[in-house]
C-alpha cells in the first residue's frame, strides 16, 4: 500500500454497501468527523468505476455486498492496483470473520457499530507503518 | 439267511413259462423216483408229501396258473403210481384217500401263499422306489429352498441391489442346474440393461452385465415387457429381433423368462437359458418366479431406503433454509437498522454543547446500548457467514467455531484441498451442532475436535471430558445431528459412558455432494 496519509488532512472516502439506510447514516457520520465521503455504491461493479473515476484515498467496503463477497472486491481492488486503502466493514463480529480477513489484501477491518473517522485514521496508520502488509485488524477506540 | 433265501425265491418278476414247464415236469419226475425209491424202503407209508416239494418250488417262482397246473399233475401222478402199486384205480385203503384228499388242499393253500408272498415282495419293491424318488425330490426341495434363503437373507440385510442381482444370477445357474441366467431392468426406452448375468465358458457373443439391449423384438425378454408375463421360447429359429440373432448364433435352446414387479409395475425380468437340446423343464417359470419375488423386494427395500435417506435430507435442508432466512432477513434488516441508530446517536452525542453533560452520556449509554442489543442478535444467529466458507473454506470455518465456543476447544484440522460446498456446508453444520450440544447438556471443561479426510470420506471426531451418558434419545440434542449425519448417507457413532464423557466419531462421504 502506498496511500500516503496525512494526518490532519481530510481524507476523502468511497462507501460500498447495499444498504441504503447504512450508507446514509455513515456518511453522515464520517462528514461530521472529518471525512468527506466522495460516493456511495452497492455492488462491485459500481465500486471499480468509482474507485477508478474518484480516487478516494479509502474504501470501506461491507463484507457482504447482497450475493457478492466484500472479500472478493478487495482482492479485485488490490489487483487493479487502485491507490486507494480498503477497508473491511460488516456487523458480523470480527472475530468470526479473523481467519478470511487475514488473508485478503485489504488493511483491516471495522465494525460497523464502531465506525468512526479515529478508527479509520488508526488502521491506515497501522497499515503504512508495516509496509504493504495487512496488520492484524485493529478496532478503532469508540467514536467521539 | 431266511429272509434272504425267501427273498431268493419271491422274486417279483416270473421267469418264462416255458422254462417253469420244464421245471415242473423234472421236479415231479425226479419225485416219482424218489417215492417209488422209499415206497421199496417203508411200503405202508404215503409219500404224497414228497409231491408237496415240487408244487412249491413252482409256486415261488411261477404264478398261480402253472402252480395249480403242478398241483393237479402231481396228484394225478401220486394217484397214478398209487394205482401201479395197490393195482386198484381208485385207493382201497382209507388212508390212502386221506393222503389224496389232503394232499390236493394243502398243496392249493400252498400255491396261494406263495402267490401272496410274491405280491408282497413286489408291492414291497414298488414303496421302496417311490420312497427313493419322494427322497430325492426333497432334496431338490431343500436345495430350492436354501438357494431362495441365501438371496432373502441378502435382500433383508439391504446390501445394495446389484449385490442381489449378482447373488441371484449365480443361485439361478447353481440351483435350477441351468448355467446361463441374467437379470434384466427395462429402461422404458426401448432398451434394458443387464444388471447381472452369468453365462458357461463359452458363451462369448452375448452381451455383458452393464450392456443396453434392445427390447424391441421378440425374444423372451421383450416379450415379457410387452405382456406383463412369464414367458418361453424353445426354439429360436425364426425369432425375430437382434437379441434374438445374438441368442441363435450363440446356440441357445431354451429360454425361460419371469418379469420382476415392483410397485405393480414391470420392472424387469429374470432370464435362465440353456444350450442343450432338450428344453428347459415345465416348472422352470415356477421356480424362477420365486426368485423374481425375492428381487422385487430388495429392490423395493433398497428404493425405500433411499426415498426415506432423501426425505431426511430434504427435511434438514428445508431446517437450514429457513434458519439462513431468518438469519439473513436479521442481518439485512434489524441489525442495520440497529447499527444505523447507533452511528446516529453518537452523531448526536457529537452535536450536543460540550456543557450538556448529563445528555452526552445518556446518549452515550443509549449508543452503548444499542451496539450491545446488535451483539445479542449476532449470538442468536450461529449461522455461517457465507464469505468465511466460500473464501477459506471448512478448515477456517471450523476454527472460527472453535474460537467462538463457550466450552475451550483445542483443534485438530487435516484437510488438503477443498470439498463441494454442500459438504463443506453440511460439514460446518454437524461440527457447529456438535459444539453447541456440548456447550448445553455436558458439563464439559474442554473438547477436542480432529477433522480430516481420506479415502472419499470425512472423518471427524469429537470428545468432550463432560458429564457422558448421552445418547440419541429424544431431548438430547443428538438425534437432530444423527438426523443430519445420516441425511448425508454418514454415520455417527456415540460413545458415551456415564461419568466419562462423550465422543462421537463421525464419517461423511465426499462423493456424490
Amino acid at each position: 500500500m502506498e496511500a500516503m496519509v496525512l494526518q490532519f488532512g481530510r481524507l476523502r472516502c468511497l462507501i460500498v454497501d447495499d444498504n441504503p439506510g447504512f450508507s446514509d447514516t455513515a456518511r453522515r457520520l464520517l462528514e461530521q468527523q472529518g471525512i468527506t465521503v466522495v460516493g456511495m455504491v452497492s455492488t462491485s461493479a459500481d465500486a471499480v468505476l468509482a474507485a477508478a473515476d474518484l480516487q478516494p484515498d479509502v474504501i470501506l467496503v461491507d463484507v457482504e455486498l447482497g450475493e457478492e463477497s466484500g472479500f472478493d472486491l478487495a482482492e479485485r481492488l488490490d489487483d487493479e492496483a487502485f491507490p486507494s486503502a480498503v477497508i473491511l466493514i460488516s456487523t458480523h463480529a470480527e472475530q468470526d470473520l479473523a481467519e478470511v480477513i487475514s488473508g485478503s489484501p485489504a488493511v483491516g477491518f471495522v465494525s460497523k457499530s464502531e465506525l468512526s473517522s479515529d478508527a479509520i485514521r488508526d488502521l491506515l496508520r497501522a497499515g503504512d507503518g508495516t509496509e504493504g502488509k495487512p496488520v492484524a485488524p485493529v478496532s478503532g477506540p469508540r467514536g467521539r | 439267511m431266511p429272509a434272504r433265501l425267501i427273498s431268493l425265491l419271491v422274486r417279483p418278476t416270473t421267469p418264462p413259462l416255458w422254462l417253469g414247464i420244464v421245471v415242473a415236469a423234472t421236479v415231479i419226475a425226479v419225485e416219482t423216483v424218489v417215492v417209488h425209491q422209499l415206497n421199496k424202503v417203508a411200503p405202508q407209508n404215503a409219500f404224497g408229501a414228497v409231491f408237496l416239494l415240487g408244487v412249491l418250488v413252482v409256486s415261488a417262482r411261477w404264478g398261480f396258473a402253472l402252480s395249480v397246473m403242478t398241483t393237479l399233475v402231481s396228484a394225478i401222478v401220486y394217484v397214478y403210481f398209487h394205482l401201479q402199486v395197490e393195482g386198484t384205480l381208485l385207493p382201497a385203503k382209507p388212508g390212502d384217500w386221506v393222503a389224496v384228499v389232503v394232499f390236493l388242499p394243502v398243496a392249493l393253500v400252498a400255491n396261494l401263499m406263495a402267490g401272496q408272498a410274491r405280491l408282497r415282495t413286489a408291492e414291497a419293491v414298488l414303496r421302496r422306489r417311490e420312497a427313493e424318488a419322494s427322497r430325492d425330490e426333497l432334496a431338490i426341495l431343500a436345495e430350492h429352498q436354501a438357494a431362495l434363503r441365501r438371496v432373502a437373507t441378502l435382500a433383508a440385510r439391504g446390501v445394495s441391489p446389484s449385490e442381489v442381482f449378482t447373488a441371484v444370477a449365480e443361485e439361478l445357474a447353481l440351483w435350477l442346474h441351468v448355467v446361463n441366467a441374467a437379470l434384466l431392468r427395462y429402461e422404458g426406452d426401448g432398451t434394458g440393461t443387464l444388471v447381472a448375468v452369468r453365462y458357461e465358458p463359452g458363451v462369448t457373443l452375448l452381451p455383458v452385465t452393464g450392456d443396453r439391449i434392445s427390447t424391441a423384438g421378440d425374444d423372451v425378454g421383450a416379450i415379457v415387457l410387452r405382456t406383463g408375463r412369464g414367458a418361453r421360447i424353445d426354439n429360436h429359429a425364426h425369432v425375430g429381433g437382434t437379441v434374438a440373432t445374438r441368442i441363435r448364433a450363440e446356440g441357445f435352446g431354451s429360454i425361460v423368462g419371469v418379469p420382476i414387479v415392483v410397485d405393480k409395475r414391470v420392472w424387469g425380468a429374470a432370464i435362465v437359458g440353456s444350450r442343450q437340446t432338450e428344453p428347459l423343464p415345465a416348472d422352470t417359470e415356477t421356480r424362477l418366479g420365486d426368485f423374481a419375488d425375492l428381487v422385487a423386494t430388495a429392490i423395493a427395500n433398497a428404493a425405500t431406503r433411499a426415498e426415506l435417506i432423501a426425505s431426511r435430507a430434504r427435511i434438514v435442508a428445508a431446517g437450514d433454509e429457513a434458519r439462513r432466512r431468518l438469519e439473513r432477513d436479521l442481518h439485512d434488516g434489524a441489525q442495520q437498522r440497529l447499527v444505523s441508530l447507533g452511528l446516529e446517536v453518537r452523531m448526536a452525542e457529537a452535536s450536543v454543547p460540550a456543557e450538556w453533560v448529563d445528555v452526552k452520556e445518556q446518549l452515550s449509554a443509549i449508543a452503548s446500548g444499542l451496539t450491545g442489543v446488535s451483539e445479542d442478535l449476532r449470538e442468536l444467529s450461529h449461522g455461517i457467514h457465507p464469505a468465511i466458507l466460500s473464501k477459506g473454506g471448512l478448515g477456517s470455518a471450523v476454527r472460527t467455531l472453535a474460537r467462538r465456543s463457550a466450552v475451550p476447544v483445542s483443534l485438530d484440522v487435516a484437510l488438503d484441498g477443498r470439498f463441494t460446498e454442500s459438504v463443506e456446508v453440511a460439514t460446518y453444520y454437524v461440527v457447529a451442532e456438535a459444539l453447541t450440544n456440548v456447550a448445553k447438556h455436558a458439563h464439559a471443561s474442554e473438547v477436542d475436535v480432529s477433522l480430516g479426510a481420506a479415502d472419499g470420506t470425512v472423518h471427524l471426531v469429537i470428545g468432550d471430558d463432560g458429564v457422558g451418558g448421552a445418547s440419541s434419545g429424544a431431548g438430547s440434542g443428538l438425534i437432530g445431528l444423527q438426523d443430519r449425519v445420516e441425511a448425508l448417507g454418514g454415520h455417527m457413532q456415540i460413545t458415551s459412558p456415564p461419568g466419562h464423557g462423550t465422543t462421537l466419531d463421525i464419517t461423511i462421504p465426499v462423493d456424490g455432494g
